[in-house]
């Protein structure tokens, strides 16, 4: 068993002498994590170089950089791409904003009321992604949907609108989907980031006589600015893999208009089966997201700090 | 959006009050009404669902499409079997696994301690369709595709990461000299685990494993490509696979299955809602 001497400084030098290179402990997660991720990552790399293809029983030739070069003038990556960017970009931006104006609006409702309230406000994040999906399916129907239905009432459009069947709208269509499932999650982190705000510090802006919104602008908004970093870009990670929202809406349609990389790499891998060229492009994506996986690890230990 | 008060003694405009109230009951009804719309027209029939001017209270409410899921062609029993089993399995083989994990890295006494962290921090970050393909692969090579346990394999390369990472935070909250007086008595620090530290970090466990068992839930594409035969599926990829089809228009049906879909997952979510405002504020956002 290493030393025990939590509040000792005299044993840092023996500790350090008996310190072990890795303990038994992690063992189990790190072996396990190995075979069902390690394993995959390198063997991603090295289908990237190859003509695997699934249906084709002739063994995979290596092919070098051929598959990369496709990509680069490959449309529907480029597409996919840049549907991944405003697909994330702007479902989490605005489910931040939208989670930030809920906290601070049920900020100072005390006791059960409160509590009802933030249960019920809640409530989307408990919706699977699936049924989200089909939902807003429903919901969003040319005919017979319930939002036209309310348009068409109010007088706010003379036609229907064909959310999901249109090239421009279908986007922002799955974005309201998202962004309604996902705000809860800010809310939460963002209500719990404003109750950690030390007293002291409200109170003496208190004293200064500081409005409204000076409170929210000077005193709140920094305080809430690392929660609010780290769980948008938590947030951006998530939603840079979601499959499930956008396949069980559109499957990426009509056309290619809501595809993202994540439903670009599945047609690829499981209808073309081109699981060579569905891996280059899986790389591509892997160093996209480490990327913003390493941004978060470093605001991660400013937040430590 | 409304000016907001800054504590509870401070006077409101009457009017800023008012605006305040509206905004928060726009809030409510943006939350709330798709819920509804789901369980309204889960009662609805085939015909009453898809009416041009859709009716907000079903006109004849009838339990015929939650009692037709049962009695359909398709195995919805069985769906809601697999799914359980393959979400409950996921989240106690990662709970199991992880509490040892995060107790070492929370105790780190070892020199890899920040690689070995970071590395599976990263690891929960992969996009999992990245491995999507050479995960296949391996579970046809070992011949677990089209099994629940491919299914937990699956569900573990995003469970496990996520469990250490979570329970590491809870692990950090409880202070090492509860741990001490055990040490001192000369028990092994597998035994001071089991017996000291995993009854106090006990609620944090359970909210973890409901999270891993939620992110389970909601997974589609591993149960859409790792599993083929129909009676193995789970409730998301069947709601998918069953109902693609152009003419297919039973909403009435589609909301009550999208309803037996969210059951589960609501009860888990609102179980351990209080707890999860602490596992994920340490865990996710302080990161600590």
């Amino acid at each position: 068993m290493p030393t025990q001497a939590s509040s000792s400084q005299v044993r840092a030098a023996p500790r350090r002498r008996r310190e072990p290179w890795l303990d038994w402990m992690v063992l189990p997660t790190l072996v396990i994590m190995a075979v069902v991720v390690g394993y995959p990552i390198v063997y991603t790399v090295v289908l990237s170089v190859e003509d695997y293809n699934l249906l084709d029983f002739t063994p995979a030739d290596y092919i070098g950089a051929a598959n990369y070069a496709k990509l680069a003038g490959d449309p529907i990556f480029w597409a996919s791409l840049v549907n991944t960017a405003i697909y994330t970009f702007g479902s989490v931006g605005l489910s931040a904003l939208l989670g930030l104006a809920l906290a601070l609006l049920t900020e100072n409702l005390g006791g059960a009321r409160f509590r009802a309230i933030r249960a019920l406000l809640l409530t989307p994040w408990a919706v699977p992604f699936v049924v989200v999906a089909f939902l807003f399916r429903y919901m969003y129907l040319q005919n017979g949907g319930i939002i036209n239905a309310v348009l068409l009432s109010a007088g706010i459009i003379d036609a229907p609108i064909p959310w999901l069947n249109s090239a421009v709208i279908a986007l922002p269509a799955v974005m309201i989907a998202n962004i309604w499932a996902m705000t809860p999650f800010f809310f939460l982190l963002l209500s719990a980031a404003l109750s950690a705000i030390p007293n002291e510090v409200l109170e003496s802006a208190r004293v200064d006589r500081a409005g409204t919104w000076g409170m929210i602008w000077h005193i709140k908004l920094p305080f809430l600015r690392n929660p609010l970093l780290i769980s948008s870009l938590l947030m951006v990670i998530s939603n840079f893999n979601d499959f499930a929202k956008i396949w069980a809406m559109t499957q990426g349609g009509p056309g290619y208009s809501t595809s993202t990389l994540v439903v670009y790499v599945y047609r690829l891998a499981f209808e073309r089966f081109e699981f060579g060229y569905a891996s280059a492009v899986g790389v591509i994506w892997l160093i996209m997201l480490m990327v913003f996986a390493w941004i978060y690890m470093r605001a991660l230990r400013m937040e430590n700090r | 959006m409304t000016p907001i008060a800054h504590s509870p003694n401070s006077r409101w405009p009457a009017l800023a009050n008012i605006a305040r109230w509206v905004a928060i009951g726009l809030a409510l009804l943006w939350s709330l009404a798709p819920i509804y719309w789901m369980l309204s027209t889960s009662f609805k029939t085939e015909l009453e669902a898809t009416r041009l001017d859709p009716t907000l209270w079903p006109e004849a409410p009838t339990i015929a499409n939650y009692s037709g899921l049962a009695g359909t062609s398709l195995p919805f029993v069985s769906f809601f079997i697999n799914t359980v089993v393959s979400c409950l399995l996921t989240a106690v083989v990662c709970v199991v696994i992880a509490t040892p994990a995060a107790y070492a890295l929370s105790r780190a006494r070892f020199r890899l301690a920040g690689t070995v962290g970071y590395t599976i921090l990263a690891f929960r970050m992969l996009p999992m369709v990245v491995v999507l393909a050479p995960l296949y692969l391996l579970l046809l090579n070992v011949q677990l595709l089209d099994s629940s346990t491919g299914l937990v394999v699956g569900f573990t390369t995003f469970g496990l990461p996520f469990a250490v990472w979570m329970m590491k935070s809870f692990v950090d909250a409880v202070p090492i000299e509860v741990e001490e007086a055990a040490r001192v008595d000369g028990y092994p620090r597998w035994q001071v685990l089991l017996k000291v530290v995993v009854p106090l970090i006990m609620p944090g466990i359970l909210t973890t494993a409901t999270f891993v068992f939620m992110e389970a839930w909601n997974n589609l594409i591993y149960p859409l490509t790792f599993i083929t035969t129909m009676e193995k599926q789970t409730l998301p990829a069947a709601l998918v696979l069953t109902f693609t089809g152009q003419f297919k228009t039973d909403w009435g049906g589609m909301m009550a299955a999208a309803t037996i879909t969210t059951l589960p997952l609501m009860i888990a979510f609102f179980a351990v809602q209080r707890s999860m405002v602490r596992g994920l504020t340490s865990g996710a956002v302080a990161g600590a």
